[in-house]
């Protein structure tokens, strides 16, 4: 059909529909329906009178980014807000990956370090912090939504869901597009981009790339690792579905479905336990020895029926009287992935790397989860405990840029659980957290790839000071590596000062490192409410942008969980250190003037940006926290 | 006479023996206390014991030694002893009487030992766990596994950090030393001194006899000198007080306080004189202009232009345009660049006389590329 014919035909089957309702809104029947049944396309496809329409488009962007779990979210975010025309593609129609209410894992990092948390900052913090102020009801489906929103707001962003990056077109060693299929529009995506970046988990466009990945495990020999098997295999850890029920009120029955599969708990590890089952037990996981995707599905169907097997063993057993009045509230049907392919880049981290805290000059992220291996088989392996946590970190570990592309195609980057590490260094970096500042990095990268035309492998050899200097002004922590932007003019100030100390320095705010680590103090904290802090400069300067990164406590989790634990360790609110107004002036001819004020804030890095000013100071009001009794900054920087 | 003497003597010696045992007295309170492990608050009995002069020096009480929600472990009472600031000094049992670990084993001797250091470790990691986390975990070791969910442990505790087997007595006994009694004790000791008592706490090192202090002092009004000199004294000692130190002083007489301000303004450093400036420049009492004028004769001894700029900040909001002021700032313009253009803007925006301006506008002049 022509298109002005179809615009024709489709307005007549408007106005038909728009007058029909009115002459049978009381007593019509069936036959009174005007119904152009050789006009109805559906009618037509289906007696194959026409074919499947064909849709296909081809796009083009600076950077496209494959997943959209934490990782993705945050190499999205990051090569967006640094300048490249990005889009997110997400295969499924949520954000989030094992963070989605389709799996509702927790959004953990370095959670416990000596009692402590070393939580990550940066763009995973304020999609935390953003979480914290619009779900207050720790919903899972509306944190899809709070992650819906923080990507689609961002400007040079474009988000893609329900589309999955199939195949990857090559030019040589480079990828020139990846062919990605939206199933709800049946239209077939050729996305050009200079950069690709795969934070997808199972990596399946990298892969058709032909980028070189390997799968299982590492024998100990070939990276000297204590807690590899002593001969390599194939063993991946396994997939967990995961449930929620809840307390009814009154006795609830409980009968499995057919698919269940008995479960008894006879030769159980005594550390599979029980702790918590009310929201779901981790060690309801399967995994594979050999090609842990093609089995995929195979697996999704036993642990749906271990889990009802489980649950029945729960209700119905009598071991469990405290769970007479739950009943079964969410069920997964997406279990919840911890490994398949590794892709191998120009290092490759090992368990060595981690336990002796190696120093990488590219360090670009950090990760401090335990040594946490999941058994081979998981729960078909039950005398087994369900990981062997072998390894506890007293301190966080650096992590190299050098993992995180391709070692051969030349235009591909990772972040997550795919990129290039031992299997053993996985069961510690493939936390969602740790993962997400893998993202920032490999996304702020990749602005710079294409600011410059080049390569992740250049950005590494000439350029990685540039990329840690960015990561570090946007708020990234990284261990042992000091900011020193030379454009920051907060680091020229003559003075620095606070109008009262009640612990640190006001210059700890230009010494770079922008936490307390390592029982190093590294901020300036007010003696209550409504203080300042102020920089002179002896000669004017013409500024027009001031950031400031204050305190969120960092030593404490601030991620959702299901059972909204709230001690000193987990949050299960906006942190109340987090400071919430503020202004800033600036001394113009020896006049204080309003540069910007922000009544509501609700991230760690504040940025102000004004009209070009010449100014011999700058004051920082700070007004109000969200309940603590004083102010904490970490850092003040101040730019042209 | 020798005789009479050595009678008197050996009266003396049996006196004091049997005073002694007197020289301490116990006084019980009835004390509300909320338990992390306990659904509902407590009620228990808070023993304090005083010295001869009625000072504070002690506290005890006796607790149970685990908190057992399925009532089949054996609970032993444990007496639990601080001092007279909550800090945990030693726990007892009775003569006999043994802890338990799980599966009915019987603490060992070093065992004890470790319980006594964990009781007096304020950071011990029990301070953030709750008890369900406890009673999961027998073996203590491993399950930081919450990838997969939500129920499974955080808790991971080193071995010097628990007695193994013995996570939740060490719990139990970790909350009754270091939780919501400790407040009581201070607010107890405060209460129980009397005032010569509490002015000593103010030369006390541990800061925490010093807010006491200061707290009583408020409470009972007491503004006498000696009490006002000590307060300062310890501000001069440790600057880091001042901020609880002129909450009290606010609630002096406006005179006492005027007289405080301005020694705390005098003391020859920075953090002190800053804390007294910002204590002007936020207090609602009205202190005369004499204060403020008296006070910029003092000017020279401001050594940083923090310091120079706070108080030239309070003069522009209390003593705006005072000619005694005025004429004590103007040597500030031969100072560092930064405490000079400091007091330049300052005096632009007073009344000045026609030689001043040309002063000033001689400044201009020179910096004119760093105003």
């Amino acid at each position: 059909m022509k298109r002005r014919d179809f615009l024709k035909k489709g307005t007549r089957a408007a106005v038909a529909a728009g007058v029909i309702p009115m002459v049978t809104a009381s007593c019509t029947g069936a036959k009174d329906m005007v119904y152009d049944r050789e006009g109805d396309k559906w009618y037509n496809l289906g007696t194959g009178k026409t074919g499947i329409p064909s849709r296909k488009k081809t796009v083009s962007y600076d950077t496209a980014v494959i997943g959209g779990g934490a990782a993705g979210i945050c190499a999205a975010v990051a090569a967006a807000r640094n300048g490249s025309n990005t889009v997110l593609i997400q295969d499924r129609p949520v954000l989030g990956g094992n963070a989605s209410s389709e799996m509702r894992v927790h959004l953990n990092g370095v959670n416990n370090i000596k009692g402590k948390a070393e939580r990550e900052t940066g763009i995973i913090e304020e999609l935390l912090l953003h979480n914290r102020f619009e779900n207050e009801q720790e919903s899972f489906p509306v944190f899809d939504h709070v992650m819906y929103d923080f990507v689609i707001r961002e400007p040079n962003l474009t988000l893609m869901l329900n589309t999955q990056g199939i195949e990857a077109i090559m030019d040589g060693d480079k990828i020139k597009s990846a062919l990605c299929w939206q199933g709800t529009t049946e239209t077939l995506y050729t996305i050009n981009a200079e950069i690709f970046i795969d934070c997808s988990g199972d990596g399946l466009l990298a892969a058709t790339a032909g980028a070189e990945y390997r799968t299982g495990r590492e024998g100990k020999d070939e990276y000297n690792e204590t807690f590899a098997p002593d001969q390599p295999d194939g063993w991946q850890m396994g997939a967990t579905l995961l449930m929620s029920s809840k307390d009814m009120g009154k006795s609830m029955k409980y009968n499995p479905p057919s698919y269940a599969i008995k479960y008894t708990h006879e030769g159980a590890n005594k550390r599979r336990k029980f702790a918590g089952f009310q929201d779901g037990i981790w060690w309801i996981e399967v995994g594979s020895k050999d090609d842990i995707i093609t089995d995929f599905e195979v697996n999704r169907h036993k642990l749906m029926g271990y889990l009802h097997g489980v649950w029945d063993y729960i209700k119905n057993s009598g071991n469990f009287p405290e769970a007479e009045n739950l009943a079964l509230d969410w069920v997964g049907s997406l279990p919840c992935r911890r490994e398949s392919r590794r892709f191998i880049g120009d290092y490759f981290m090992s368990e060595k790397d981690m336990t002796e805290h190696r120093h990488f000059e590219d360090a670009v992220a950090f990760g401090g989860w335990s040594l946490d291996e999941h058994n081979p088989g998981g729960i078909e392996n039950l005398p087994e405990p369900p990981s062997y946590f072998h390894y506890h970190f007293k301190n966080i570990y650096e992590f190299p840029f050098r993992s995180l592309y391709s070692k051969n195609i030349t235009n591909l980057m990772f972040a997550g659980r795919n990129v290039s590490q031992t299997h053993i260094a996985l069961s510690s970096s493939r936390i969602m957290a740790t993962c997400a500042l893998q993202g920032q990095a490999v996304g702020t990268a990749a602005s710079i790839c294409n600011k410059k035309q080049i390569t992740p492998r250049e950005v590494k050899n000439k350029h990685i000071n540039e990329l840690q200097e960015q990561l570090l002004r946007d708020d990234v922590f990284i261990p042992n590596r000091n900011a020193k932007d030379p454009k920051d003019l907060a680091r020229k100030a003559n003075l620095i000062f606070g109008s009262s100390t009640k612990s640190g320095d006001a210059k700890n705010l230009t010494n770079g490192i922008s936490r307390d680590f390592n029982n190093e103090i590294n901020h300036w904290q007010s003696e209550g409410l409504n203080s300042n802090v102020q920089l002179e400069w002896d000669t004017p300067i013409n500024l027009s942008a001031v950031e400031i990164k204050c305190d969120t406590n960092v030593k404490r989790n601030i991620m959702m969980r299901k059972d909204s634990r709230n001690n000193d360790l987990y949050g299960n609110h906006v942190p109340k250190e987090l400071l919430k107004s503020l202004s800033i002036q600036g001394r113009v001819k020896g006049q204080w003037v309003e540069l910007g004020a922000i009544e509501e804030n609700r991230t760690r890095l504040i940025k102000f940006k004004f009209d070009e000013t010449l100014v011999s100071a700058v004051k920082i009001n700070l007004k109000e926290t969200y309940g603590a009794d004083d102010i904490k900054l970490f850092e003040v920087r101040c730019y042209a | 006479m020798k005789l009479f003497l050595h009678i008197i003597s050996l009266f003396f010696l049996a006196g004091f023996t049997s005073a002694k045992k007197n020289t301490y007295t116990e006084v019980k309170h009835t004390v509300i206390i909320n338990h992390p492990g306990e659904k509902h608050p407590l009620e228990i009995t808070l023993t304090e014991v005083q010295d001869i002069n009625g000072l504070p020096i002690q506290y005890h009480t006796n607790v149970e030694s685990v908190i057992c929600l399925e009532e089949v472990c054996k609970i032993i009472p444990v007496k639990i002893y601080w001092n007279a600031i909550g800090d945990f000094q030693k726990y007892e049992l009775k003569p006999g009487a043994t802890l338990e670990k799980y599966e009915a084993d019987l603490f060992e001797k070093e065992d004890y030992t470790k319980l006594q250091s964990i009781l007096g470790n304020k950071k011990s990691p029990f301070k953030e766990v709750r008890i369900d986390e406890v009673l999961t975990i027998p073996d203590e070791h491993g399950d930081e596994d919450i990838d997969g969910v939500s129920g499974a442990t955080a808790l991971e505790l080193n071995d010097e950090d628990t007695v193994q087997g013995a996570a939740l007595t060490c719990y139990t006994l970790w909350h009754w030393a270091n939780g919501d009694l400790i407040q009581k004790i201070q607010e107890q000791t405060g209460k129980s001194s009397n005032t010569k008592q509490l002015e000593n706490y103010t030369t006390k090192e541990d800061k925490r006899y010093f807010e006491i202090a200061i707290r009583e002092f408020t409470q009972r009004k007491l503004f006498n000198k000696t009490q006002i000199e000590v307060v300062i004294s310890k501000i001069q000692e440790d600057h880091t007080v001042s901020r609880t130190a002129f909450k009290y002083l606010e609630k002096a007489p406006i005179e006492t306080c005027m007289d405080a301000c301005e020694k705390i303004f005098l003391i020859d450093q920075k953090e002190q004189t800053i804390a007294a400036i910002q204590f002007m420049l936020k207090t609602n009492l009205k202190f005369p202009v004499s204060l403020y004028n008296h006070l910029s004769d003092e000017i020279d001894k401001l050594h940083s232009y923090q310091e120079v700029s706070l108080f030239l900040d309070l003069m522009e909001i209390k003593n705006a345009n005072s000619k005694h002021v005025i004429n004590n700032i103007f040597p500030l313009l031969e100072n560092n660049f930064l405490i000079a253009r400091r007091a330049f803007w300052f005096l632009s925006n007073q009344n000045i006389d026609k030689n001043q301006k040309t002063i000033l506008d001689s400044f201009k002049e020179k910096n004119k590329e760093r105003l």
